[in-house]
């Protein structure tokens, strides 16, 4: 595109007068490329604009089959993580006390106790109706970051590599039971407001 | 003897580095371009999607419903249910025997339902096509109620495997 400048260069030679006009000999040929190049921007523009980057991702969820089923589990089996209102995390063993429980410890609980207990834990998360939805997916995604570190922990440290993980978990409402539980919690904050 | 000075009139540009990355850029976003369906071009509401940590899976593209868990307005007042499938044919046949339906729904590409039509839709899709997998796509800062009455729903129409649909953090 730029060779242009090098018109007629060996051409010095004189010829007789017939011949007035010498032909221009190309080299090469200057192309107007403003136009393409306008559509081309306008059409690049228009597609960053209307593509969308962050694509939806998924988080699968498999719950029982049966609802209302009475299954017969020991209670020392049990981890409970509560979610309230408030979206306040707390966990119990078995049938003891609620404590309360900062969602970033939620993952090290759950490696913790699933260690404890290998393939015998289940773990029940009971949610509040009024909490929020973001919360209990932030809730169910530490659990499931906590898996990682559990096949972790037992491949590397236990050096156990045909480690066949089974994973309970199950999600439920909150019973009465849980509500006296969580109450000496909320009692305190209400009076504060 | 001087030199002559060439007289400039104008100046060109070699622009086709430019047009060379221009069309690079060009014809990648138009590959990985991916339009709006009917159904999400009809919705009149935005729904502010969970964070979870990053994961590979995503949604399938066919064989799918999504039930859809959002405010209806700005005002974050009235929560609703909208039910949308991705394959056109399923989607007819489970709206084609749905009662109650006024004409201009059973057009309607995504219906903003009661959880008692929901359910009878999600009845209906089981029967027009067993293998469709489902998603909740809900507002995070709905209440989980309506999640979990969604949830119960799904489960006791033999729909025990679903995903929810998240954003990654």
């Amino acid at each position: 595109m730029a060779g242009g400048g090098s018109l007629g260069g060996g051409g010095s030679k004189k010829r007789g007068k017939s011949s007035k006009r010498k032909p221009k000999k190309r080299v090469g040929f200057v192309l107007d490329m403003t136009p393409l190049v306008d559509i081309t921007f306008l059409l690049l523009t228009f597609f960053m604009f209307t593509t969308t980057m962050a694509t939806p991702q998924v988080m699968e969820m498999k719950i029982p089959p049966e609802r209302d089923v009475e299954v017969e589990v020991k209670e020392s089996q049990l981890l409970s993580i509560l979610i309230d209102d408030k979206g306040d995390v707390y966990y119990y063993n078995a049938q003891e006390p609620a404590e309360p429980i900062d969602m970033k410890d939620v993952r090290k609980l759950a490696i913790q106790e699933n260690l404890n207990q290998l393939n015998e834990l289940i773990i029940v998360l009971k949610v509040s109706e009024n909490v929020e939805y973001g919360q209990v997916v932030q809730v169910l995604d530490e659990l499931n970051l906590a898996e990682a570190g559990i096949m972790d922990e037992i491949v590397n440290n236990r050096g156990n590599a045909s480690f066949e993980r089974k994973r309970k978990f199950t999600i439920a409402d909150f019973t009465d039971d849980d509500r006296e539980k969580l109450a000496e919690f909320n009692g305190p904050v209400e009076g504060e407001e | 003897m001087p030199k002559v000075k060439k007289k400039r009139v104008g100046f060109v540009i070699d622009m086709t580095p430019l047009v060379d990355i221009t069309f690079l850029l060009l014809t990648f976003f138009m590959f990985t371009a991916k339009f709006k369906s009917e159904a999400e071009a009809e919705q009149k509401f935005f729904i502010e999607r969970p964070l979870a940590s990053a994961d590979t899976s995503k949604l399938p593209e066919q064989d799918l419903a999504i039930v859809k868990i959002a405010f209806a307005d700005s005002t974050k007042q009235d929560t609703s249910y909208y039910y949308e499938m991705t394959n056109e044919g399923d989607w007819t046949a489970v709206k084609s025997g749905m009662e109650g339906l006024t004409p201009e729904q059973v057009e309607s590409a995504q219906l903003q339902v009661s959880i008692e039509t929901l359910e009878s839709l999600i009845k209906r899709t089981y029967r027009v096509n067993p293998k469709t997998s489902m998603a909740i796509d809900a507002d995070r800062s709905i209440r989980f109620k309506w999640v979990s009455d969604a949830m119960d729903v799904l489960s006791d129409n033999k729909f025990t495997k679903f995903n929810y649909v998240t954003k990654k953090r």
